[in-house]
């Protein structure tokens, strides 16, 4: 071989071998020094991390009955990288949608592969929608499945549900208090698309299952929800009054039964809804209770030994000069024992028993009983009230609290309150669920808490008596009575306190509060009128409450299957209707 | 004529060893069927993966439908509507008999005088 031939060869192969050395080193510095690098990238275009969504828990009635359910609806979204022909998307996408399509199409033209194009969208039109474009052969729109939360009663029971927000978030009510139990906890996948954006399956990474969220099985009887707000609904509309609430509650274990206050909302829509009718005024406003109040100082006097059964007292025939005041009775009394001060509501009897008892023992019934703090109840936004310790007290005070003013407290601490009378002295914590209940069938019940023994038995025996008495002829609540049953309770009729301080003239808030049947009740119930649109002749809890607390409590007897005890009573009519009618008769 | 000057013999053996061809041959076949069952099981993969995805969308649409199915019935069996249904006449409330209802407490007697007897009908279902 000539030298010349040589010299080629080595020049062709140094050449080459740098070549392949230039070639190898970037292969180099391609797989091992930017390995991390091109690794992030290929992942980020290849691999996505997939939410696997978590089913938001049930909330039930405590016989199962549906109170708040999910509804599957789609976020539908667009990738832009994925679509051929824009023009013929945007036309079937905006049909579908109720779209404009030149909006549609705008969106598609910004080239971004996650363009969502609207939310909540029906199951139904999607599949119609992914039926068209699978036979049209156009891709690039997605679905995800989301879902909104749905409220088959609308307004029945709005208060106590709650509602969500736009993050799917509890913001009142039962959503809000169970909201780490019914929100459950989202799932992901990873996992890689093809370049037409479908999951090849296959490649499948990492993979967390969602934790669905908890039912939450409520206290509610939604038979007796519905006769709870058919009841005020009627007053609501008839009477006209600024606000109705009613509560019924077990007084054994301190169960709500039912809870409404009007006006409401419909949680389905709470964006439509004025803040005011969000409101559960049954836990959040504080109201002077009225004569409701005084079987806090029947009991403690009774219990502190200051009165017993026999015990008499002078209620002043009617005018009771006290303080630089004067405290009247509706009529003027002479000497009654405690049975009668309670049956006939004097309050010159009830100041004078708080005045036996002194201000601090008072003070300490009035506590004991619940007033002043919050009881507990698995709801936002409870308010304890207001009860003023006796250092600041003027010296009417003592006379006033007694027939429940100078005090404010909520309709759920009367109605408590009452339970303690009705179940034997025993203050029980307000229980709203019942039970939580797993996807896998695991049940946590919530057991029924007794916060403090207020009285004795036999002292809540000797009030619940005076109260059966209430509701008999000659007591205040005639109009309470149920057919075939014994009936106990108070009434109240409190000025209502003005924006303006002082009391607003002619404006009351009344009130009856009872249980049934007496010798063992099976519920206590509170009805509150807040400024009923009737004469101040008329503006009585005995006259406007006791008939509505009649007609739940019968409805409810026939709802519980309670067999009647009592012999029959002749029916009473409606002395608001009787004298609505009677007016009308003589236009 | 000295031996060692004669032509040599023309060979008579095949050079082509038959042994080692057929070796050669089956190792062949053997990455070739090794390769091609790789690509067939790779490829039934990808096709029960696809499978398994469209199962996968087939339970979830099934789902969602029995989810929306389940929020219908729960709206239609809830109580403002059934009373929406009720006051159109569109369904109607029939009394049950006293005597139709098993009773876990004893049913107290309705008598004439109006006296309230709780969820007892004595009047026959019309």
């Amino acid at each position: 071989m000539r030298k010349a031939e040589k010299m080629r060869i080595v020049i062709a192969c140094i050449v080459g071998a740098m070549l392949f050395t230039i070639v190898s080193a970037r292969l180099v510095d391609l797989h091992v020094s930017k390995h991390a690098e091109y690794s992030r990238i290929a992942a980020e275009k290849n691999t996505v991390r997939q939410t696997i969504p978590a089913k938001r828990g049930l909330i039930l009635d405590r016989n199962g009955d549906k109170l708040a359910v999910n509804l599957p609806v789609h976020t539908v979204f667009a990738d832009a990288s994925h679509i051929t022909d824009a023009e013929a998307v945007s036309e079937l996408v905006a049909r579908y949608l109720n779209l404009k399509p030149s909006d549609v199409s705008q969106k598609i033209g910004t080239g971004g592969k996650y363009l969502v194009l609207k939310r909540k969208v029906p199951d139904e039109t999607v599949l119609k929608m992914q039926a068209e474009m699978s036979e049209r052969n156009l891709r690039g729109v997605y679905t995800e499945i989301d879902s909104i939360r749905a409220y088959p009663n609308n307004s029945m029971l709005g208060h106590v549900l709650g509602y969500l927000n736009h993050e799917r978030k509890g913001v009142q009510g039962i959503e809000r208090t169970m909201e780490k139990h019914l929100a459950g906890e989202d799932g992901y996948r990873y996992t890689e698309r093809d370049r037409t954006g479908r999951e090849i399956v296959l490649y499948r990474g990492q993979e967390q299952e969602a934790k669905h969220g908890k039912n939450i099985r409520l206290t509610i009887d939604m038979g007796l929800q519905a006769i709870l707000e058919e009841e005020i609904d009627a007053t609501y509309r008839d009477l006209k009054p600024h606000t109705v609430n009613a509560i019924m509650v077990d007084p054994k274990t301190g169960e709500i039964l039912a809870m409404a206050s009007r006006p409401c909302f419909d949680p389905n829509n709470p964006g439509s809804s004025d803040p005011e009718t969000m409101k559960n005024r049954s836990i959040i406003d504080m109201v002077e209770p009225g004569s409701t109040f005084k079987i806090v100082v029947a009991a403690g006097a009774l219990n502190e030994g200051k009165v017993d059964e026999k015990s008499s007292i002078f209620c002043e025939n009617g005018r009771f000069f006290y303080g630089g005041r004067t405290l009247k009775d509706h009529h003027g009394y002479g000497h009654m024992n405690v049975h009668d001060i309670l049956v006939k509501s004097s309050n010159i009897g009830c100041a004078k028993m708080a005045m036996m008892m002194g201000s601090e023992k008072f003070h300490e019934y009035v506590r004991r009983f619940g007033f002043g703090e919050r009881l507990g109840i698995d709801l936002p936004g409870e308010i304890p009230g207001l009860v003023h310790p006796p250092s600041r007290w003027d010296k009417l005070t003592i006379t006033r609290m007694p027939m429940g003013h100078s005090v404010a407290v909520t309709p759920l601490q009367i109605t408590m309150g009452m339970s303690v009378i009705a179940n034997g002295g025993h203050l029980m914590a307000p229980q709203i669920v019942k039970s939580i209940e797993s996807q896998d069938g695991a049940v946590e019940r919530q057991q029924p808490k007794v916060v403090r023994e207020v009285i004795p038995e036999k002292t809540a025996h000797f009030i619940s008596n005076a109260l059966a008495g209430v509701t008999q002829t000659g007591g205040t609540a005639t109009f309470a009575r149920v057919n075939g049953f014994n009936v106990a309770g108070k009434t109240g009729t409190a000025q209502k306190v003005s924006e303006k301080g002082g009391y607003a003239p002619g404006k009351y808030v009344v009130s009856f509060v009872g249980y049934m049947p007496a010798e063992d009740p099976r519920f206590v119930c509170l009805v509150m009128v807040d400024d009923a649109q009737v004469s101040s002749g008329l503006n009585y809890g005995g006259l406007v409450a006791a008939p509505i607390f009649s007609r739940i409590a019968e409805r409810s007897a026939r709802h519980l299957d309670l067999v009647p005890t009592q012999p029959a009573i002749a029916l009473q009519p409606d002395p608001i209707t009787v004298l609505f009618d009677a007016e009308e008769a003589t236009r | 004529m000295n031996p060692a000057l004669q032509p040599a013999k023309p060979q008579t053996s095949n050079p082509i060893q038959a042994a080692n061809l057929v070796k050669f041959v089956a190792l062949a076949f053997l990455f070739g069927a090794i390769g091609l069952a790789y690509v067939f099981v790779k490829n039934q993969q990808f096709v029960l993966a696809e499978q398994i995805r469209k199962t996968e969308r087939q339970i979830r649409n099934v789902q969602s439908r029995n989810e929306v199915l389940i929020a219908k019935v729960t709206e239609l069996s809830s109580r403002p509507m059934l009373q929406k249904r009720v006051s159109e006449k569109f369904i109607a409330v029939v009394a049950i008999t006293g005597d139709k209802i098993a009773r876990l407490t004893p049913p107290a007697t309705a008598v004439a005088d109006g006296v309230m007897r709780t969820a007892f009908n004595s009047e026959p279902a019309q």
